[in-house]
């Protein structure tokens, strides 16, 4: 399966605030704390993405030490899956 | 009557198998070897098989023809015993004496291939005293420790007629158990749950007088659901396995035994203590050659003066990020929304927090994947809400009757 644009990740991420009972900003240098988007969230937003492009994203937890925004998850996604 | 008017005491009760209505004693004779695994099609090889054996006392295992397989079968000749598969007879490759009375069964072999536990007759038949008249339905696969239960209680005690089921009448059981009388029935949660989800007003017009359930970890909701549907039954709950035997039954509708219960000692019954949350059973029923004090491998916990079985401790304990989730926790939850029929709850790995917890759900009414999460982030707390939730259009269910094992 093709890899997700950046746009579909976005929507995925805003699912995933969604049902925690927020809302994702237009902005997307919004900080993730602020917005309250937390590392489970970002486990689930992985395995969405997984199941979208049907494989496995490998990576650990220090490359994600410098993600702080809305901006910064989705470009990490996406290099991800050109990786 | 009582238990003690004879091993077969129950000759003369009625039973009803796909092709066969009639008594125990009326059944058509199977010749078997003195030491025997019998491969079975149906409940009516089955029947046939117990009763040769109890009129013979010869040595038997049954066990379904799909559970046992070339390995399994070629373990079974060479601890004894001839493998019995309609016409087809393989002789064991162990030579040995016939241990006249013994009942084999084979455990569930949810952890490796099934192993055989030896019990009796007379073991195998945990209800004593009189017995109020009644129609079982039995749902359970052939040669299962619940299968035995029901078959000893009516080879013992006359008055206990069986209507018995096969795996491919799951779907339409109800009506021929109206049709045929049933007044009591033994089921898994599994079992339960499927009947309700399917046809409800079937089940509901059903004069049960007792409902029974056993074999998987049995929660508050269903119990609610049974006794509510069924409010002159006894609705009771049985912990058994084929090591440990029927160690626990409860019948006051509430899911859980009474604290009280822990480290109490009497005449005939089991024993039961937890050790690091697990339960232990001393059990007078035990298999042979099981430990006297068995460790059950199946996880406990306390509230409010109840002791709840609530699973599997090897696959119980989903690590979110450090934070242990309890799947049966997570389950019982979501079983517990107005509108879900069932569910299943397990980990599934992944990146940074190592697993998160995912959901299958069967639904009976409406209810979206936002609504569930907000049913169980109210209850549970955050790593334990399940991140992803599955619907499916129908509860699995295996021979078992169970549908995480």
């Amino acid at each position: 399966m093709s890899a997700l644009s950046r746009d579909a990740i976005r929507t995925m991420m805003a699912e995933v605030l969604q049902a925690q009972g927020k809302s994702m900003p237009a902005d997307d240098s919004a900080n993730l704390e602020e917005i309250g988007f937390r590392s489970l969230d970002f486990s689930e937003l992985a395995l969405r993405v997984e199941d979208e492009i049907g494989d496995e994203l490998n990576f650990d937890a220090p490359e994600l030490r410098q993600i702080a925004t809305i901006s910064d998850v989705l470009d990490f996604l996406e290099q991800l899956q050109a990786a | 009557m009582s238990a003690g008017a004879g091993r077969l005491a129950g000759a003369a009760n009625r039973i009803i198998t796909r092709g066969f209505d009639g008594r125990w004693d009326e059944l058509e004779s199977m010749p078997l070897p003195d030491a025997a695994a019998v491969l079975v099609r149906d409940n009516h090889d089955a029947a046939r098989a117990v009763w040769a054996a109890a009129t013979a006392d010869s040595e038997v295992l049954v066990a379904s023809r799909t559970r046992v397989t070339p390995d399994l079968a070629d373990d079974l000749r060479g601890a004894g015993l001839a493998i019995v598969d309609g016409d087809d007879v393989a002789t064991p490759t162990t030579e040995r004496d016939a241990t006249p009375g013994r009942v084999w069964l084979l455990t569930s072999g949810s952890t490796g291939r099934p192993k055989q536990v030896a019990h009796t007759l007379e073991s195998l038949t945990t209800v004593a005293g009189d017995q109020p008249r009644r129609t079982w339905l039995c749902p359970y696969a052939h040669g299962a420790y619940a299968w035995w239960q029901v078959v000893t209680l009516s080879i013992a005690h006359p008055g206990q007629d069986v209507l018995f089921i096969e795996p491919d009448e799951l779907d339409t059981w109800p009506a021929r158990a109206l049709e045929v009388g049933v007044t009591a029935a033994s089921g898994t949660p599994t079992f339960w749950r499927q009947a309700l989800y399917r046809d409800p007003e079937s089940v509901a017009a059903l004069p049960l007088e007792q409902v029974t359930l056993g074999g998987e970890p049995v929660d508050q909701a269903i119990l609610t659901r049974l006794t509510e549907m069924f409010p002159k039954a006894r609705v009771s709950w049985i912990y058994a396995s084929s090591e440990a035997g029927a160690t626990i039954a409860v019948h006051d509708g509430r899911a859980g035994f009474p604290e009280q219960w822990l480290g109490r000692e009497m005449e005939g019954r089991a024993t039961l203590t937890i050790d690091d949350g697990e339960l232990l059973i001393a059990s007078p029923k035990r298999g042979e050659g099981i430990d006297q004090v068995l460790r059950t491998g199946d996880r406990v916990e306390v509230a409010d003066g109840r002791v709840l079985i609530t699973g599997r401790i090897a696959s119980d304990e989903i690590n979110v990020g450090g934070a242990k989730a309890s799947a049966s926790a997570v389950r019982d939850v979501l079983q517990a929304h107005p509108a879900v029929a069932w569910a299943s709850v397990r980990g599934r790995k992944a990146p940074i927090v190592g697993s998160i917890v995912t959901a299958e759900v069967v639904l009976s009414g409406e209810a979206t994947d936002a609504e569930l999460t907000a049913w169980c982030a109210a209850r549970l707390p955050d790593y334990s809400v399940p991140r992803r939730v599955r619907f499916l259009d129908q509860i699995p269910i295996k021979e078992t009757l169970k549908s995480d094992v």
